[in-house]
């Protein structure tokens, strides 16, 4: 055990560092790396459709992670790398289950704002959940894409990399998502 | 009328307020470490003594292969091992926070864990009871210890003056345990209650003291409280070994009359409240903001 290499005892401060000494075999370095993603890699795999399952397919995609870290570019960004093993590991899932994914969440409650009452806050929650259902309902792959750029907040290019499409791709379907849902809120309304 | 920028906007809106429960970072990391070990370091490493050593995740400067750790499972699916200290940073400090980690571990930090469990669990629910309308409903019943929670969209609190229970009457400790077909128990970390209630021919007791109400009901047949809520959701807790559910937030509460539904009582709103049950006896204490507090004053209960 001698042989092995000892490491600063402070957490590694980013992701560059973390990747370097988990590659050394630092495994308390890549805690960091988990924690520091883990929430993220979380909501990625709920929101794509693990459900119930999300927790064992976040970890497997970790467990990935690791063992592939030697094929992750340097010279790019760890995210939506690793939330692209996230979507193929919830991928995988869904489809050994033979079941359609689903946007599997829950709304928390609107806080009213002062001056407003429960009842704004009813509307608003109502308004939340059916513009929600609204994006349930779309097509998966325009689904997908919604999600990506606006519930988890990714770019366009971080999109494309986690859903493995050409940016175009990401484009039109999140166009078109985007489309449909005005249709499906302006029925809504009227 | 939506214009593009309105609907993205309220997209991005709705993606914030949308709750993924996931479990404490750390409890993640350690679960994929023990993954990972067990993957890596299959049979080899077995423990050259079979006593486990509490001090075996504190130990600096040994990054790769402790003596795997009794405690932490490997097995896919298997709920995340260990548990959360609260006050643990998202990044962890290195064997410091292992230990504290280690030592809230032993110290029936496990209650945590289950929280996290339940809230998966009740999320779960949700998914499959609340689409396609998916608006503000009841989601998911659950019932414990005589109470139904009803858990979904958030009503409006109920308001108004509480009533009391159907035919509450002020009475003595000892005249209540006359009174009553079930054993009537005070937490001793609150000491003699204030004043003591009967209500519905003698199937609930109440105990008061300045902001706190335990009442005590034969839980083990009917349905005695009803309480609807929104989040924050329920959370199981634990009273010593004993199961438990711990609602932090004020919710609506309405006692479900012996007589059935037909003299209902007007829904009153009610603090944060823990419920357990003690044999057939059930359990709701009322107005303790925190949870450990509202525990202790439960294993207190004699």
């Amino acid at each position: 055990m001698e042989s092995l290499p000892t490491f600063a005892k402070e957490p590694p401060t980013d992701d560059d560092e973390a990747i370097t000494r988990s590659l050394a075999g630092d495994l308390d370095a890549y805690e960091v790396l988990v924690a520091r993603y883990s929430v993220l890699a979380h909501r990625t795999a709920a929101m794509l459709g693990a459900a119930d399952e999300a927790e064992d397919v976040v970890q497997e995609a970790f467990v990935k992670a690791y063992r592939h870290l030697a094929s992750f570019r340097r010279d790019a960004h760890f995210r939506p790398w690793l939330l692209r093993i996230v979507a193929n590991e919830t991928h995988n899932l869904t489809r050994s289950r033979g079941r359609r994914d689903r946007l599997t969440v829950r709304l928390t409650e609107v806080v009213p704002p002062p001056g407003e009452g429960p009842e704004e806050a009813a509307v608003a929650t109502d308004l939340r959940a059916r513009l929600l259902d609204a994006v349930r309902t779309l097509p998966e792959r325009e689904r997908e894409s919604v999600v990506c750029r606006y519930f988890l907040q990714l770019s366009e290019a971080e999109t494309a990399q986690v859903l493995d499409l050409p940016v175009g791709t990401v484009k039109s379907r999140t166009s078109r998502g985007l489309a449909r849902l005005r249709e499906e809120v302006a029925r809504d309304l009227t | 009328m939506t214009s593009p920028d309105d609907l993205e906007a309220r997209l991005l809106a709705l993606g914030e307020s949308i709750d993924v429960p996931s479990p404490p970072p750390d409890d993640v990391a350690r679960a994929v470490r023990a993954r990972l070990r067990s993957q890596l370091a299959p049979a080899a490493s077995a423990p050259d003594s079979g006593t486990p050593d509490p001090e075996a995740p504190a130990a600096p400067g040994s990054p790769v292969p402790e003596s795997p750790v009794p405690e932490a499972p490997a097995v896919p699916g298997s709920p995340v091992p260990e548990t959360r200290t609260p006050e643990a940073p998202a990044v962890p400090g290195g064997p410091r926070v292992l230990r504290r980690a280690w030592e809230t571990l032993r110290d029936g930090g496990r209650v945590r864990r289950r929280a996290v469990v339940a809230a998966v669990a009740i999320l779960t629910a949700l998914l499959l009871g609340a689409t396609p309308a998916g608006r503000a409903a009841v989601a998911e019943i659950l019932r414990f210890a005589g109470v139904e929670l009803r858990i979904g969209g958030p009503g409006p609190l109920p308001s108004g003056v509480p009533q009391p229970l159907p035919g509450e009457r002020r009475v003595t400790l000892e005249q209540a345990r006359e009174q009553v077909a079930f054993p009537v128990s005070v937490p001793a970390a609150l000491g003699d209650p204030a004043e003591v209630r009967v209500s519905d021919g003698g199937r609930v007791v109440s105990l008061f003291w300045p902001g706190v109400r335990l009442d005590e009901y034969d839980g083990s047949l009917h349905l005695v409280f009803r309480k609807e809520l929104g989040p924050p959701w329920p959370e199981d807790a634990g009273v010593g070994a004993v199961k438990a559910q711990w609602i932090p937030a004020h919710h609506g509460l309405t006692y479900l009359p012996r007589s059935g539904g037909r003299a209902e009582v007007r829904p009153r709103p009610a603090g944060p409240t823990l419920i357990w049950q003690r044999g057939r006896v059930g359990l709701r204490l009322e107005g303790v903001g925190e949870l450990g507090r509202a525990q202790e004053i439960a294993r207190s209960v004699r």
